[in-house]
């Protein structure tokens, strides 16, 4: 939810790919949030609170930057 | 679409059908804009049932008919924080609507407009800062 492009990447998909085809609502369940949220956050189109990230992350037993990659030559865009 | 989705499209729905019901009938009703302004405030506050009772009827109809075409329960979530996000960027656009129309309102007044024509602001600049406000949520939803 913030303007231009987004600086923040994801590989969430990948990871629940790995974490045996975890799906979007069982991530949303352990994570807190809706599944629609997850959507959002999986297609770049929200980035999440810190905190939700680290709940991501530890959802998947990965290091944040493992899970959410920023982007610094993207600002100003 | 979700549960908030359905309630924002309802939303929208009911601000645009009650507010062309009432001007429809300021323009062609029996007294319209020229009655009183305790007649014309009472068939706003009127106006504003018919917007909740809309509100209410049409959730239960639209939560048994999604229910029974997707075969599973529409039903609300508890909201996480991008419900909050959206729901506050809704709002804020909500309350510059309703500004703006406060201040057209305090315009009209001061230029001499007949009173019963604040009333007919009054309530269209509510009716659309609760459209405008719905109609935003149903944009972030999309869009981020």
């Amino acid at each position: 939810m913030g303007k231009g492009q987004p600086n923040i990447t994801n590989k969430i998909r990948v990871l629940r790919f790995q974490a045996g085809e975890m799906t979007q609502a069982a991530l949303a369940e352990k994570v807190g949030v809706t599944r629609q949220t997850i959507v959002a956050i999986e297609q770049g189109r929200y980035s999440p609170s810190l905190e939700v990230a680290f709940r991501i992350a530890a959802a998947f037993g990965a290091p944040l930057e493992e899970v959410f990659q920023w982007s610094p030559d993207q600002i100003g865009d | 679409m979700t549960y908030k989705e359905w309630n924002a499209a309802i939303m929208v729905t009911s601000g645009v059908l009650v507010s062309a019901w009432v001007a429809f009938d300021a323009l062609f009703g029996v007294d319209g804009w020229r009655g009183s302004v305790a007649h014309v405030a009472a068939d706003m506050l009127w106006a504003i049932g018919y917007v909740v009772a809309f509100n209410i009827l049409a959730t239960i109809v639209v939560t048994i008919l999604v229910s029974i075409v997707q075969r599973e329960e529409l039903k609300d979530e508890k909201s996480d924080e991008r419900d909050h996000a959206v729901a506050a960027k809704a709002m804020r656009n909500g309350y510059f609507v309703l500004s703006i129309g406060c201040v057209a309102i305090l315009v009209l007044l001061a230029f001499g407009a007949a009173p019963v024509l604040a009333v007919y602001a009054l309530f269209g600049a509510s009716m659309l800062a609760g459209v405008v406000f719905a109609a935003s949520q149903l944009v972030y939803y999309r869009i981020g």
